[in-house]
């Protein structure tokens, strides 16, 4: 039963994917920890599931280490169980060291004492599903391009191309995790066109390592944002209504409905402002184009903190050349952040066969630990 | 871990969930200023952003003053106020104050620094509501 941090200055910096989980601001992922010790306590929650082992240090005392697991949906995708560590288990843990003194760990491998199998390892991002066989987009019978699955078929859209909105420019790809962080702070005149106060903000939230995004406190994703969450997103078409729904994988079960029946574009100025916006889209041939305004400013409109105003108003495009890819495009454009509207995007890969994941981010169910 | 880590993190939670993360100056800010600890003035201003300046007004209702130049320096987060009173006598009496914000990430972000009103100097410190 031992404790053994290692600072590996060479490690790679790549960052677990966690669900809604402020992972470069809560852990040190330069410093490794290895954990041996009995399971004192499993708590299986949301948005992320711990064990806590009895640790003794060099000192002969015991510690008692808080070690993050991730999040039951995908524990339970990759085969692990609530019940497949029990409490009193010995088992030897791999990981990264939170930031500062807190006896927390994001385990990397976790590997019990009395079989020495590995029962959990942290894969540094979770293989896209397989796709389906190349095909043709499928449509509606009078032409039209459907967003969501061939009849009689189930499936989503799952991963995206990029972590982050970027303006897209013709320039080098800017470097970044996957939460959005920049390798280089100077590359942030490069990630938008911002006004100073605007640029101040993102490199503001930037050095405190994004710990002050509002997602991981559940709140949802608004803007392009809910096209990065982890967990996918869902479109049913009610071609009967007059309206599309997004369905979100990740959030809070968050949907968003984006209306086809022929409205005006625009908000009203005694609209509610909210998370998501009031959207309204029509047809360009096989394009949906969706105008959308009237957010409120709780949020972060992306990964890596680009702030917004209530001002925003989003142009987007959704196009789906075949099967297993939708194209998402959106123009930007917020003349009380930025100096001009600017575009970005991404590409989604469709998921077959498979129902969208039902992730919940329940806030501060982690809070309830009292130690 | 410690039990008061624990509850620092779902304080801090809470704290900053809702905050409104647009334009750091854009809301309503309550406090006051003085000469002293014990001579305060209690002073409310609403701020916003219309994307080339910040406007706003201080204590609203009838006797209301529009600030005449609201400037935020985003370099070092220092904020320049003018505006254009009365004192208790009916007076006019310029207002020239200057702070800096902290706790930007917070919803309840502070704002203090040097108040000057008329020929009277003092201090003043402001939360976002």
């Amino acid at each position: 039963m031992f404790k053994f941090v290692a600072l590996s200055l060479g490690l790679a910096a790549s960052v677990p994917v966690a669900a809604q989980d402020a992972f470069s601001a809560t852990y040190d992922n330069t410093r490794q920890v290895t954990l041996k010790g009995p399971i004192t306590r499993i708590e299986w929650a949301n948005p992320h599931a711990y064990v806590f082992l009895n640790v003794a240090g060099a000192d002969k005392i015991v510690e008692n280490w808080a070690v993050q697991i991730g999040n039951p949906l995908d524990l339970e995708r990759d085969g692990w169980k609530r019940s497949t560590v029990k409490i009193g288990d010995v088992v030897t843990v791999d990981g990264y060291p939170a930031r500062g003194d807190a006896l927390q760990a994001f385990a990397k491998s976790v590997t019990l004492a009395r079989t020495g199998a590995k029962v959990f390892t942290a894969a540094p991002k979770r293989t896209a599903a397989a796709a389906a066989a190349p095909a043709p987009a499928p449509r509606w019978p009078d032409g039209q391009v459907r967003l969501g699955p061939p009849p009689g078929k189930k499936g989503y859209w799952g991963t995206p191309t990029a972590s982050a909105l970027v303006e897209r420019t013709s320039g080098p790809v800017i470097s970044m995790n996957g939460e959005g962080l920049l390798k280089n702070i100077s590359d942030a005149d490069r990630v938008a066109p911002m006004q100073p106060w605007a640029k101040a903000i993102y490199e503001y939230r930037q050095r405190r390592l994004l710990q002050d995004d509002p997602f991981t406190r559940c709140l949802p994703p608004g803007g392009p944002r809910q096209f990065q969450t982890p967990h996918g997103f869902q479109f049913v078409e009610q071609r009967e209504l007059g309206r599309i729904l997004v369905l979100l994988g990740g959030g809070d079960r968050n949907w968003r409905i984006i209306y086809t029946d022929g409205r005006p574009a625009g908000q009203g100025d005694d609209a509610v402002l909210t998370y998501y916006g009031t959207s309204v889209g029509k047809w360009e041939k096989d394009t949906l184009v969706v105008d959308v305004a009237g957010f409120n400013e709780r949020f972060w409109f992306t990964n890596g903190g680009l702030p917004h105003t209530e001002a925003l108003h989003l142009t987007e495009r959704f196009s789906r050349p075949d099967l297993n890819t939708l194209k998402y495009e959106v123009t930007v454009d917020d003349p009380r952040t930025y100096t001009r509207p600017w575009t970005g995007g991404w590409n989604i890969q469709w998921v077959p066969d498979q129902d969208i994941p039902e992730y919940f981010c329940e806030d501060n169910a982690e809070t309830t630990f009292v130690r | 871990m410690s039990r008061g880590l624990i509850f620092s993190v779902g304080l801090f939670a809470a704290i900053t969930g809702f905050a409104q993360q647009g334009h750091p100056l854009t809301g309503t800010w309550s406090g006051d200023w003085g000469a002293s600890p014990t001579q305060r003035n209690q002073v409310t201003l609403v701020l916003n952003w219309d994307g080339k300046q910040v406007s706003g007004i201080m204590n609203p209702g009838p006797d209301s003053v529009q600030l005449s130049s609201v400037y935020l320096d985003p370099s070092t987060w220092t904020v320049r106020i003018e505006a254009d009173a009365k004192d208790a006598s009916g007076k006019p009496a310029h207002i020239s104050a200057e702070g800096r914000l902290e706790d930007i990430a917070s919803y309840h972000r502070k704002l203090s620094g040097t108040w000057k009103q008329g020929t009277t100097n003092g201090d003043f410190k402001l939360t976002r509501d």
